[in-house]
């Protein structure tokens, strides 16, 4: 299967998703949005679900 | 060097030599980590393999194991690899070389035997103090003759690195230090000056009073040393990892260092700034003015000076190699960078988290919002950020192309490689997350028990069960990430009959040093104006605390950490009645 990117910087941007996800969860606290531990998971799922959908997608399909 | 041949090929027995430093660093890391799990699945209360009086025993592990041996060991090795590669030429005296790298073994093998015999009744022999040693805490006499035999091989180790440059530099007239050479002298400067306060602490106040041959010292006094030392201590961590950032990473990054002038001038502020700094560790003791808290306070923001020239200089060289790979746009240069690469990817996320924890550091520096986190878990979530990975995590990704470059020998497991810097990326963003949350709403570190009945912490966001989960989830990832890195380094060590893919050489600065002034490479200079920063900085501060408490103190004897606690408490008790009484 080809990927539109490296495995690697997939990996990485998985990494990333992960932290932004931790990070944020705190971020909105201090703006009085909580998100329950439940939600950030689906959030995170949801997120490097597309993430890897993203990457699988054969480039130039919908354009 | 000869084109293409490694390090090893070059100077084998100074290969050699800075392999035993990298192992003696890797066993520190391994141990250190181990205890840092136990640690971190203790107080959480998810799962306790030890008894909660042993805890102080494993923190001190876990701090001594990894900050001072598992960091300098490593440093010292890199040092000397920069310092050979760059001046092109072996140390004078290899022997003498061998010498400084025995006593720092010897030095860590003492305080590690006083440290972990604490695990056992049947030696008396305890360390329960912490990496910090604060007085009346006591440790047995060892621990601190471990500690000053191995802060003299270090010193010895500069000396050496001075010994070689000024060899080179009677073969070479006129020219300016090579750079990473000029980052070893001006590191090790620092080193000299800050080092001293520990020194004095130790051999002329803890160790004697140790030792039974005074009564009594001035726990003021001896914090305050500690600290004139334990602040440069961190960039004594950092600054190999700046190292490897302006020399390492520009040509994995496909370029070239940005500009050797400026990376000169990022090591001489250190050499400046980052001593006369320390009291900023003790807003909240008393017996210091608030005078010289806020003095010691506006020099720490000058320290954001060379950190933020470091940031613009790694990346613009980080930008360069991109764009040498074919990198374009104001964003897209970014994925032309080699992710593959478990050297740079590692050393870019350890940048990453070292920005971010430098934002953390500003709160611990500023006066008055320190006093929200102070000795809370926010401290270790700063230092975790700090040393555990902006110091770490690049000399795991720097040993990824450095252990090669020693061995002679492929790296094995390059996929896995970027697993593990990943990995210790997501742990320690899991754990300092809780640790940071945590310290927020007050809950303190350095402690088995952080939880207290009849007492709810109120967690800005989820619960304090969610924050403990985090932290042991954290801990763990970090655990697996170091046990993979060290199996790989194993691995690669035994990987006989097989060359590095990359090879050794360095390319030259875009803007070279012919660009900077050649005020820049006048060490004396340097020098005098750090001593006289420090005088100013502490002279005061010192007197006024000698002045008040004595240079040993109003009769504060020792406070034994492994001993019966009921009889301690009787003890206590006792005195109090009888001093009530009197």
């Amino acid at each position: 299967m080809r990927l539109r990117t490296s495995p690697a910087k997939l990996l990485v941007l998985v990494a990333l998703c992960l932290v932004v996800l931790v990070e944020l969860r705190t971020a909105l606290a201090f703006v009085g949005v909580s998100l329950s531990i439940g939600a950030t998971v689906a959030v995170g799922v949801a997120a490097i679900a597309a993430l890897l959908l993203w990457a699988v997608r054969p480039a130039g399909s919908g354009e | 060097m000869p084109n293409g041949a490694t390090f090893a090929d070059a100077y084998p027995t100074q290969a050699r030599h800075i392999r035993a430093a990298f192992w003696a660093s890797f066993l520190s890391l391994g141990v250190g980590a181990f205890f840092g799990l136990i640690q971190a699945l203790h107080r959480t209360d998810i799962l306790r393999v030890i008894e909660s009086q042993t805890y102080y025993t494993v923190l001190t592990a876990h701090g001594v194991f990894l900050v001072i041996s598992f960091t300098i060991f490593f440093l010292v090795g890199v040092f000397q690899w920069a310092v050979t590669d760059s001046l092109e030429r072996p140390p004078v005296d290899m022997r003498f070389t061998w010498g400084w790298y025995g006593l720092m073994s010897l030095g860590a093998s003492l305080t590690a035997f006083a440290i972990l015999a604490g695990f056992t009744d049947s030696i008396d022999v305890r360390a329960n103090v912490l990496f910090t040693f604060y007085a009346p805490l006591q440790a047995h006499p060892l621990f601190y003759v471990g500690l000053v035999v191995f802060v003299v091989g270090t010193w010895l180790a500069g000396a050496d690195w001075f010994r070689s440059w000024l060899a080179w530099k009677g073969d070479n007239p006129g020219e300016r230090i090579p750079l990473p050479t000029f980052m070893v002298l001006t590191t090790m400067i620092m080193w000299y000056i800050s080092s001293i306060g520990v020194a004095v602490a130790i051999l002329a106040f803890i160790l004697p009073w140790s030792l039974e041959l005074t009564g009594s010292l001035n726990p003021t006094l001896t914090r305050t040393l500690f600290w004139y030392f334990g602040h440069p201590v961190v960039y004594f961590w950092l600054l190999p990892a700046y190292l490897l950032w302006y020399i390492l990473l520009p040509k994995l990054a496909g370029g070239r260092l940005f500009s050797d002038p400026l990376a000169r001038v990022v090591f001489i502020l250190f050499v400046l700034l980052s001593t006369p700094v320390g009291i900023h560790h003790q807003y909240l003791d008393p017996g210091i003015s608030e005078g010289f808290k806020f003095i010691a306070m506006t020099n720490t923001m000058f320290l954001l000076l060379p950190s933020l020239l470091t940031a613009f200089t790694i990346i613009a060289s980080m930008e360069h190699g991109a764009r040498q790979r074919g990198g374009e746009g104001y964003f897209n240069w970014l994925t032309a960078l080699p992710w593959r690469d478990p050297a740079f990817t590692g050393m870019a996320l350890a940048g990453m988290v070292f920005a971010f924890g430098g934002f953390t550091g500003i709160v611990n520096a500023g006066m008055n919002i320190n006093y929200l986190v102070h000795n809370t878990l926010w401290v270790p979530g700063h230092i975790h950020t700090q040393v555990g990975t902006a110091a770490a995590l690049t000399f795991m990704a720097g040993a990824y192309w450095l252990v090669p470059q020693l061995t002679g020998n492929r790296l094995v497991g390059r996929g896995l490689a970027l697993v593990q810097v990943v990995l210790w990326f997501v742990g320690i963003v899991f754990m300092t997350n809780s640790m940071y949350r945590g310290g927020l709403v007050g809950i303190p570190r350095r402690t088995a028990e952080p939880q207290y009945e009849g007492f709810e912490y109120e967690v800005a966001a989820g619960s304090v069960g969610e924050l403990n989960a985090q932290l042991a989830i954290g801990g763990t990832i970090l655990f697996v990430s170091a046990m993979l890195f060290l199996a790989l380094m194993v691995l690669t060590a035994f990987n006989g009959g097989t060359e590095p893919i990359d090879d050794g050489s360095i390319p030259p600065a875009l803007s070279g040093p012919e660009d900077s002034p050649a005020v820049l490479d006048n060490l004396k200079l340097w020098v005098a104006i750090a001593a006289v920063l420090v005088v100013i900085a502490y002279s005061f501060p010192l007197a006024s605390i000698v002045s008040r408490g004595g240079l040993f103190g109003p009769d504060i004897g020792p406070i034994p950490v492994a001993i019966d606690a009921a009889s301690t408490v009787a003890r206590t008790a006792l005195e109090a009645v009888s001093a009530v009484v009197r």
